[in-house]
Order: structure tokens, then sequence, then C-alpha cells
């Protein structure tokens, strides 16, 4: 367990995936929104967080989620995510964030699927 | 914006505002739009709208630049011209743009674009807090299935805290089980906590119950603390601590309904860990009764099969353990030059550790028999090795003898055992009694070697205590004297018959009470 989050990026023609380890509170939250606007800033308009390394996310951090996935619905991108605990998708599910960026099971569904979805 | 086009510089792009304003998701162009022709008909460069969030000002649209993106809720707008309207503010630049007022129709439709955009945050935001509690009935109902579910004591813990600290957005957390006596760190999320509490630490338990300051140790380094017991119907099973619960501004206390959702968390919890507790505790006793049966097998292959035939002479053997397995031990042994050897021997203890001094007394003592005349050295070697191999204040008392069936003579040692019975003819009793200490007390100790003959019609009967210790309801005890007494009366039956009379006899005695000790008798009678 880590109380920071760790961000890496892949950057992939047409999609940047953004792999988390530790927790998503406001610190981490905050962490995946920088890193994914000046990926939006780049050109990048399909962004795949894959949460492997995430095993806890608060409520902070889901409403900085929410707002990373408006942003990406005013700029016409696409954000999904993948490889996320039963805890955490459950949640996605529950607090909405489902209905605007898709789950996938495997981060390689993911980068299949997403820029079509 | 139903309705018809108002004149001036809205009129122009009336029917694009009629578009946005009807798009939910155009909120914001929306607002741009007003706001570029707010700019348009007051001659200014740049003009945002800002809504209250919390104790700032975030800017929710801007045309121009030079507007900052937050401001203070109640700092000055030095240097740009300011209005302000219910819950945000207008910000311009030029601060001199001519005709600025709240009277203005565009300035009001801009103020009534505001009020909806504000309206439609706090909505969200109630729908969010409405899901939030979605998610913590959630997880309060996920836990509850973890105590039908999850046995793995672990990742329960493990489940329990992170929830517990996602749940009230807390930044540390710690969880506690409580031990003989102590609260023990199990596991700690996002810094250091302290090892443990004493179960009865005044301190500690004034902060769970609510309006202490928590013991500074608890979290160290965390600011705001939170912190329930575990509680189950019996008693204390440990704590849930998390620290320093988050905004978006930083961290900050827990509030009141933090409380009860961490108290009704813990009592899930609480039912989930002790599930999962009586669970390892139910696997645990399995694991030991598979090895007391195995121990048992492997005693009951160490028991002699049967007895030698001994030709003019009836010989038998009978134990039988006060628990699965047990400390007695008995043997009857065939030599190569055609003596009998006979042992009957008692471990102090019972249960597995007797078992396991029984087992080294039988491998030791075949050895020795095979390779060692019988005398005291043999004792003497067999009491120095029990000696080496068996722990402090375990000893044995044992009585060996070696039959000459051809004479009839009988050499015995008796290492602090109960004196053999040796019935007579004539009805007169001789006891082979102690001949030295029992084994495994003392490394020098010396044994003495004596020697009876059997007479034909002679009985004797070596046993061990639990057969002359057995106690009645009134805590009285069999005795020698009775055991003689019904060697006496029994003396004249076929010898496998007053093998079973013995117990049946010492049964009668106890009217049921549970056998207290293992019971060995061994029967030896010349024809």
């Amino acid at each position: 367990m880590t109380e920071s989050l760790n961000v890496t990026v892949d950057r992939r023609t047409g999609l940047a995936v953004i792999y988390t380890e530790g927790y998503i509170n406001n610190q981490g939250g905050e962490e995946i929104a920088k890193v994914s606007y000046k990926l939006l800033d780049e050109g990048y308009k399909v962004l795949l967080l894959n949460l492997a390394g995430t095993k806890i996310v608060n409520s902070i951090g889901i409403s900085i989620l929410i707002e990373i996935i408006e942003k990406m619905i005013e700029i016409d991108g696409k954000l999904g995510f993948c490889c996320l605990t039963p805890t955490i998708e459950k949640t996605f599910h529950i607090m909405g964030l489902a209905q605007y960026a898709p789950i996938f099971g495997d981060e390689a569904a993911a980068v299949a699927q997403l820029p079509a979805a | 914006m139903e309705g018809s086009a108002p004149a001036g510089t809205v009129a122009e792009g009336w029917d694009e505002l009629l578009a946005l304003s009807r798009d939910e998701a155009s909120e914001r162009q929306l607002l741009e739009r007003l706001l570029d022709l707010w700019c348009k008909e007051r001659g200014a460069g740049a003009a945002g709208l800002y809504l209250e969030r919390g104790d700032a000002l975030a800017r929710e649209a801007v045309v121009g630049d030079g507007l900052p993106e937050l401001l203070e809720t109640s700092g000055a707008a030095d240097g740009y011209g300011s209005l302000s309207f219910p819950g945000g503010r207008l910000l311009f630049m030029p601060r001199e743009a001519p005709g600025a007022a709240l009277s203005d129709p565009l300035t009001v439709l801009l103020g009534a674009a505001l009020k909806s955009c504000r309206l439609r945050q706090e909505l969200k935001e109630q729908q969010f807090q409405v899901n939030y509690r979605v998610v913590e009935l959630e997880a309060l109902y996920d836990v509850g299935l973890a105590v039908a579910s999850t046995l793995d004591l672990d990742r329960l813990s493990e489940e329990i805290l992170v929830r517990a600290v996602s749940l009230l957005d807390a930044r540390r957390g710690a969880l506690y089980i409580l031990e003989d006596d102590r609260y023990r760190l199990d596991r700690t999320f996002g810094g250091e906590a302290a090892p443990s509490f004493a179960g009865d630490d005044a301190e500690l338990h004034a902060f769970l119950a609510g309006g202490e300051p928590a013991p500074p140790h608890l979290l160290p380094g965390a600011r705001y603390l939170l912190g329930t017991p575990i509680e189950v119907e019996s008693g204390p099973r440990g704590l849930i601590a998390v620290g320093d619960k988050e905004s978006r501004r930083g961290v900050g206390p827990f509030l009141v309904p933090d409380r009860r959702t961490l108290s009704l968390f813990a009592t899930q919890a609480a039912l989930a860990l002790e599930n999962a507790r009586l669970h390892l505790q139910a696997l645990e006793k399995e694991r030991l009764e598979r090895e007391m049966n195995l121990a048992a097998e492997i005693q009951r292959q160490i028991l002699p099969k049967g007895a030698p035939v001994v030709p003019g002479f009836e010989l038998a053997g009978w134990y039988r353990p006060a628990r699965q397995v047990g400390g007695d031990y008995y043997d009857l042994v065939s030599r190569k030059d055609g003596r009998i050897g006979l042992v009957v021997g008692d471990v102090s203890g019972k249960g597995m550790p007797a078992a396991l001094m029984v087992s080294t007394l039988h491998s030791a003592l075949r050895l020795l028999l095979d390779h060692t005349p019988f005398g005291p050295s043999l004792l003497e070697r067999l009491n120095r090795h029990i000696v080496e191999s068996s722990a402090a204040n375990k000893f044995i008392t044992m009585l060996l003898a070696e039959l000459d069936p051809h004479t009839g003579v009988l050499h015995y040692m008796n290492a602090g055992h109960n004196p053999g019975i040796l019935l007579r003819g004539d009805g007169t009793v001789d006891q082979l009694g102690a001949g030295g200490l029992p084994l495994g007390l003392l490394p020098e100790a010396r044994y003495q070697s004596r020697a009876v003959t059997l007479e034909p019609g002679d009985l004797l009967c070596i046993y061990s205590d639990g057969i002359t210790e057995a106690e009645s309801p009134a805590e009285e005890e069999f005795g020698m004297g009775r055991l003689i007494e019904l060697l006496r009366r029994e003396r004249d039956r076929p010898i496998l018959e007053l093998l079973d009379e013995i117990p049946r006899t010492v049964g009668e005695f106890s009217h049921g009470l549970p056998q207290g000790d293992d019971q060995t008798l061994v029967l030896l009678r010349r024809e």
C-alpha cells in the first residue's frame, strides 16, 4: 500500500494510456488531472486510465475523475478505464462515471475498443 | 428564452443563444457567447463569470485574457471591474467599461445564466453526495456479505481498512486487533501507527468514546483523527482509526456523520472479522485433530499386536489412553535367547508431549534390548538417553522385567513405577518395588536389578497409576488394595477375561466418570 499516487504514461498512436499506482484521493486525482490535461494539450483525445495498481479511491478522487470526464466530453474526446478492482468498478457505476467513460476488463480490450466506443 | 428576439446586440445572436440554451452540454458556450456579447456592448476587452465554490470563486466562463481562474470570495477584485450576483460574480476589464450595471438587460441575462449554472452545479453536487451515500451503503453491505464469504482473515483485514479510509475520505488509517488484552497493530494505511496499546488504555478509550483527543502516537503526524471500537457481543475485538479527512482544499476534521458511518462500518467489520477468526480456529482445531488422530495411529502401531506365546505361561497386555494419545506405554518382547521382556512405562503429563516421549522411549528401549544384556547398565543407558532427549521436568516411571520361561525366574528393575503385584498361589502378595529414580531426572541415576521366581499358579500384575488412582464420585481412589483384592477374587479366570474384568471393575468404581489418566495392564501367570 502506498499513500501517494504514481502516474506513468504510455503514449501510443492516437491514444495514451495512463497507469496509476496507489491511492486516488485529492492529491492522486490532481496528479491524474495534470497528466490528462497535458496529454490533451499534446493533442491526445483518447485517454485510457489503467487502474491495475490502484486498490483505493475516495470521493475527492472520484470528483476529480468526473471533472476530467466532463473536460473530455467538452472537447469531444474519449476517456476509458480498465483493470479496476470489483470494488472500484462498482463505485464507478454507482457514481455515474461508467455512464460517460466505458470500463474494460483488460487493457488489450480497452485499446482495441475505446477509440471506436 | 422563448419568444420574440430583443432589440440591440443580443438580437444579432438570438437564434444561436436559443440553440445553446436548449443544449445542457453547451452551458459554458452559452455563457461565453453571452460574455462576448456583453463585452461588445460595453466595449470591454475581457470578462469572466465566477461561481462560488466553498471559500473561493471559480471561473466558469471567460472571454479575453488577463482574468484570474480563482478569486477569494471575500477578496477585492483590484484592477478589475466587478458586478456581484447571488452566488457569483462578473469580472471585466477595463474596470471603466461604460454602462456596466446590474440593471442592464444583458447583465441580467448573464446573472440568470450564472444562477442556472449554479443551480446545476448544486444539483450535481447533491447527486454526487446521494450517489456516495449509496457507495457507503454498498460498502456496509459488501462487508456484511464478507461475513458469509470471506474467511481469509488477512485479506479481510486489508479490505476493511482500505474501505474505511476510502469511505471517510481519510488520508491515513490503522486497524488494531485485540489479543491477550492488548490492541496490536494489524495494518496501517498511509503512514505509521503505534504498534500497540494496553487493552485498558484510558486515553485510547476516551478517544474511542468520542470527544477526547487521540493518543498522540496513534497516527503520528495526523492532525485530525477519528476512531471506533470493533465490538462483537462478547466484547471488543479491535479498533479502526482514520486520520486527516480530505477535501479539495486539503485536510480537515471529521464530521459528526463520519463517526456514525465509521461506527456502522465497524459493526459490520466486527462480524466479518469474528466469523473469519472462528473459521481459522475451527481449521486449526481440525488440523490438530488430524494430527492427534495420526499420532494415535502411530502410537497404536508401536503397541504390541499381541502377546508372545510362552510355553507354561499366560501373558497379555492392555492399554487405554485417557485422550486420543497417551503417555503410558507397554511392550512384550520375545528376545533371541527365548527370554521374554515385559515393560510398563508412564510418562509424566498427558497428550501430545507425553506421546512423543513414549515414541522416544519405545525406539530407545527396543534398540537397547537388542544389544544390551538385561541389567542396571541397560536402564542407566536408557536413562541418560531420556535425560538428553527430553524437556526439563519430564520423566518416565517404568517397570522393566525379563522372564526366563524355563526357570520361571523374573529379573526386574523398577524406575520409580508403581510396584508390580505378584500374587502367589497361596494368596500372599510380593511387591516388585522401586529400585531407582524415574528415568529422565538425573543423568547419573543408578538402578538395581532384582529377581523373583514365579511358581505355578502365581500371577503377576504390572499396571500404571491410571488403574489404582481412578477415582469414585466421592474422590476416593481405587487403590492398590482393591486391585489386589480383585486379583485374588478373579485369579482363576482365563487371563484375557481377567484383563477385561479389571478395567470393568475400575469403571464401575468410577461410576462412569471420565477416565482421568491412561490405564495400562500387563498380566503374566504361570500355569
